[in-house]
């Protein structure tokens, strides 16, 4: 709708590098806490709940992330959206619960998957 | 009290504030996420801004806050982020995994979840753990990235701005960021400037002069009370107690205006108990004497009329305002298009044009036909989405901006919102606009609705009135009993507000076109009304902040009328002014590069009166739409030394003196001459509502006025009925005859006032027949522009002295003008 002629925001190189030093320290900080609080290893409760399996008919037969199996959003004009969709899976209290999002195709969660389709449909 | 629901509003808090990023101000939910830790509780949204992190991440990392939440309407709803295996809510340390054979992810903790063996003997693939914060910034597909347009009209942040709010919240935790540029109490304001980043600096910039000129308007009103004085009572149509009195004015400082609120007083004495009610100004008399409508009748000690005191009661209201459109700019995304918005703050924008079919004729009812420089006018402004028109004085500013209002309303697009800064322009428009036959609602401030409006039958509250007098309207039963009886009982009451507020309702919404001031736009009666079109006459005598209240109600296309060679706001602080409080919206568009479409044609003076303003002010381009036969004073026997030339500068060697007061100049033997001049005038059949005399201080002004009732040579009466006004509360207005007197005359100092051009403009610009200047050409002429005009009147040979009935020409010498330094 507008059409402001934007100056080309330039982020200062020096605040760049400080800010990534920062980041890595606390990203440090988190890990070496969590190694020093946990002795124990936790115990795995990862099971994925069939009610994520109720939502989708077709998707039964091992295929992955974003397969040619319909889970893929189509938009107006019917080429391939960007997006594919997934269910998030989530806690609430003890609750399992999943919400349907939209993630880009060419996002590495989705992208891992599909080399690994087109890995073992080569073998 | 009627007035109480004005008080009790608040401006510009909408419920858009809570979640806004505290950063850049960006509100969308799918883009913001709320710090978690407890003490903190702040949100912000994942756009990078100037920075090189995300303004959450930026948050989280020099805050060493780890714990977020998600909004509750973002595609996740209220979540607060955490492994799903283990709980761990450090944001540093989780990463979605997805399952190897269905579309399913969950988060899941780096260390130690992501190293559990037991893991990749399950569905998960855990080679591709993808980290929540990424590129330092939050996953995008989880917390959106707000839009380039919603970035644009963010805050614009800087890294170190970050740094040091994030300090201040360590030990203010609420602390926002104009905390960080508030100004000490000694410190000079920062000044206005031609281009502000965003609405958030704009407002830092402004809500301190207000502020100063608030509190000082505040310092001087309430200082003026007064003691001893006289009362006359009376009782109003509408039942309500009505007190008469002289408030003397000090020079040049408060003037008393209808709608302004006044406290009486009296201490009390053995026959009456202490007693105090406050009133509106409803009239002020010629006679400077002011008429209070009293807000109770009881108690009233009317059989006292002497000893009572007067206090100034002073409102924040209109301040208020300004500073609540400031804040509604900055924070609410639809107070204005994105075009306007970044106009306003003079970002570069594309010229885009409004798509409307325009009319074949650029006329409108009921007006005079207009002419080629007012038709480009309206045909120029109707295709834009901001528009300057320039009116130099008598153009026809009204009409053009009553025939663009008229093509506007007929456009479809709702109901057109009309201002001006002072109410007697607004009538002035209303009426115009009227007479094309359009709806018009004038909304007068309730505390001006007893003052009585040359438009009467357009305001709000008359058609309340009037809308259903039938006896079966309860509204007007109710009416007729509070008329009877003064009041109502609290459940009368109740039932009237609430009828009055639906009929306001009702009779506001099926008007086409709203008129009020710049302040009335922030009533809050109009505070579920949208305008998209909006234009405001005498833009150039309203602060920017005044300006910006009727803006920020949804305006797309805005038109600002006025002149800014004419006299600017007036602002009384200072310290304010010289920050460029003074300074109009419009003249900061002019200097933006916004072109003013300028009205050419003049048809007030006698085309030898627009000459030097014209060649002064407008660059020569002011044309003459009367002729030197339509000016001709008939039968007027006046001594003008150049037949054909209704024009002079009276030559006067008098001595300036300060005034009683100490603050103000008076010019005895000028007085002298103004009078003589005024009776010459009466005596040849003028008579007195054709003359004006007008002079820049206040302490000649009151000389004057006592001068001619205790010296003038004919009827008392007569000079009473004169009207002798300053420079200034003439801008905007006319008369057939003008007596300038000038004041200063001394070796040494300035010439004060008289410095401003634009206050010369007016002064000049106001005489349709005739102008005479009284002056001292030697002090005077050491100003350049002042040198142009005695020289202008010296070479036509209008520069005389000696006594009226003999006009010589003068050849008193003028001194070398100083150079101007810009
Ligand atoms: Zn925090
Ligand atoms: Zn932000
Ligand atoms: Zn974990």
């Amino acid at each position: 709708e507008v059409h402001v002629r934007q100056k080309v925001t330039e982020v200062d190189p020096l605040e760049e590098a400080n800010f990534e030093e920062e980041l890595k320290a606390v990203l440090q900080e988190s890990l070496e806490q969590r190694r020093l609080e946990l002795r124990g290893r936790p115990t795995i409760n990862m099971m994925i709940p069939m009610s994520v399996f109720e939502g989708s008919t077709k998707d039964h037969h091992g295929r992955g992330l974003g397969g040619e199996s319909g889970d893929e959003a189509v938009d107006e004009e019917g080429g391939a959206r960007k997006e594919v969709q997934v269910k998030v899976l989530v806690k609430r209290g003890n609750k399992q619960q999943t919400k349907q999002m939209y993630i880009p195709r060419d996002s590495s969660l989705v992208q891992s998957t599909k080399q690994k389709e087109a890995a073992e449909l080569e073998e | 009290e009627d007035t109480v629901d004005d008080d009790s509003y608040e401006y510009g808090k909408g419920d858009f504030m809570e979640h806004a990023c505290r950063y850049c101000g960006v509100s969308n939910p799918a883009c913001v996420v709320r710090c978690n830790v407890p003490s903190c509780r702040k949100w912000f949204c994942n756009s990078r801004g100037n920075t090189s992190g995300s303004h959450i991440v930026n948050h989280l990392v020099r805050a060493k806050h780890k714990e977020v939440c998600l909004h509750k309407d973002s595609p996740l709803g209220e979540t607060i982020l955490e492994c799903y295996n283990c709980g761990c809510r450090n944001v540093f340390l989780l990463g979605f995994i997805s399952a190897k054979t269905e579309s399913v992810v969950v988060l899941l903790c780096r260390e130690p979840c992501l190293s559990v063996n037991a893991l990749k003997d399950m569905n998960w693939d855990l080679s591709q753990w993808c980290p929540l914060i990424d590129d330092r910034c939050f996953l995008q597909w989880l917390v959106k990235v707000p839009s380039e347009q919603e970035q644009l009209r963010a805050r614009q942040i800087s890294a170190q701005q970050i740094n040091k709010i994030e300090e201040l919240w360590k030990t203010n935790p609420d602390a926002s960021l104009e905390d960080l540029e508030k100004p000490g109490v000694d410190d000079e304001p920062q000044p206005v400037a031609l281009k502000y980043e965003d609405a958030y600096q704009y407002q830092n910039v402004f809500a301190p002069l207000i502020k100063l000129e608030a509190d000082y308007d505040k310092m001087m009103k309430e200082s003026q009370s007064k003691d001893n004085v006289t009362i006359r009572w009376d009782i109003g149509l509408n039942k309500k107690r009505i007190a008469y009195f002289i408030f003397p004015k000090e020079d040049n400082e408060l003037r008393l205006v209808p709608g302004d609120e006044l406290r009486l007083r009296y201490s009390g004495d053995a026959a009456h108990p202490a007693w105090q009610s406050v009133g509106h100004v409803i009239k002020l008399t010629a006679q400077e004497e002011v008429a209070l409508e009293l807000r109770a009748s009881q108690g009233v000690p009317v059989d006292v009329n002497h000893g009572l005191s007067v206090d100034f009661v002073w409102k924040s209201t209109s301040f208020d305002r300004m500073q609540g459109a400031m804040k509604t700019f900055a924070v609410d995304e639809t107070s204005v298009s994105g075009y306007i918005y970044h106009h306003l703050l003079g970002h570069e924008v594309e010229l885009q044009m409004v798509r409307n079919t325009l009319p074949r004729r650029f006329g409108a009812p009921g007006l005079p036909e207009l002419n080629a420089s007012q038709v480009f006018a309206v045909k120029s402004v109707l295709q834009k989405p901001i528009s300057l028109i320039q009116g130099p004085p008598g153009t026809g500013k009204t009409v053009t901006s009553a025939a663009i209002v008229y093509h506007m309303a007929k456009q479809g697009q709702g109901q057109v919102l009309v201002c001006a800064p002072s109410n007697v322009a607004v009538d002035q428009l209303a009426e115009k606009i009227s007479a094309t036959g359009l709806k018009v609602v004038r909304l007068c401030a309730k505390s001006r609705e007893a003052v009585s409006s040359p438009v009467e039958h357009l305001t709000l509250h008359y058609q309340v009135r009037h809308l259903d007098t039938s006896e079966k309207s309860e509204l007007h039963k109710l009416q007729q009993l509070k008329d009877e009886q003064g009041e109502l009982s609290s459940s009368d009451e109740k039932k009237y507000k609430a009828l009055k507020r639906a009929t306001e309702r009702e009779i506001s919404q099926s008007a086409d076109v709203i008129c009020c001031t710049c302040v009335g736009a922030g009533d809050p009666r109009l505070a579920n009304f949208r305008f998209r079109q909006v234009l405001i006459d005498e833009s150039t005598q309203a602060t920017e902040p005044e300006c910006l209240i009727p803006l920020v109600l949804g305006a797309k296309q805005v038109v600002l009328v006025g002149d800014h060679c004419q006299l600017g706001p007036v602002i009384m602080c200072k310290k304010a002014a010289r920050a460029g409080l003074a300074q109009s919206l419009f003249e900061r568009l002019v200097l933006l590069g916004v072109k003013p479409i300028r009205l050419q044609v003049q048809y007030r003076m006698h085309p030898s009166l627009s000459e030097f303003p014209s060649n002064s002010f407008y660059e020569g381009t002011l044309q003459n739409g009367v002729t030197i036969n339509e000016r001709q004073s008939t039968g007027i026997d006046f001594p003008w030394p150049v037949p054909n030339r209704p024009m002079f500068f009276y030559v006067q060697m008098g001595q300036e003196e300060i005034s009683a007061s100490g603050t103000s100049y008076l010019n005895r033997t000028e007085a002298a001459n103004v009078e003589k001049i005024v009776t010459t005038f009466l005596r040849s059949g003028v008579v007195p509502s054709q003359i004006g005399v007008i002079t820049p201080y206040e302490g000649q002004r009151a000389y004057i006025v006592n001068y001619m009732a205790r010296n003038g040579a004919l009827r008392q009466q007569l000079y009473k009925e004169i009207e002798v006004a300053s420079v200034d509360s003439f801008q905007g207005r006319e008369k057939d005859y003008i007596i300038l007197s000038c004041v200063r005359s001394n070796e040494h100092q300035g010439i004060g006032f008289l410095n401003d051009p634009r206050r010369l403009n007016v002064a000049l610009t106001r005489a349709r027949y005739g102008i005479v200047i009284l002056g001292n050409p030697k002090v005077l002429s050491k100003q350049p522009l002042w040198n142009s005009l005695l020289t202008h009147y010296k070479e036509h040979e209008c520069l005389v002295e000696g006594p009226l009935n003999n006009l010589k020409q003068s050849m008193v010498q003028f001194q070398k003008p100083k150079k101007i330094y810009n």
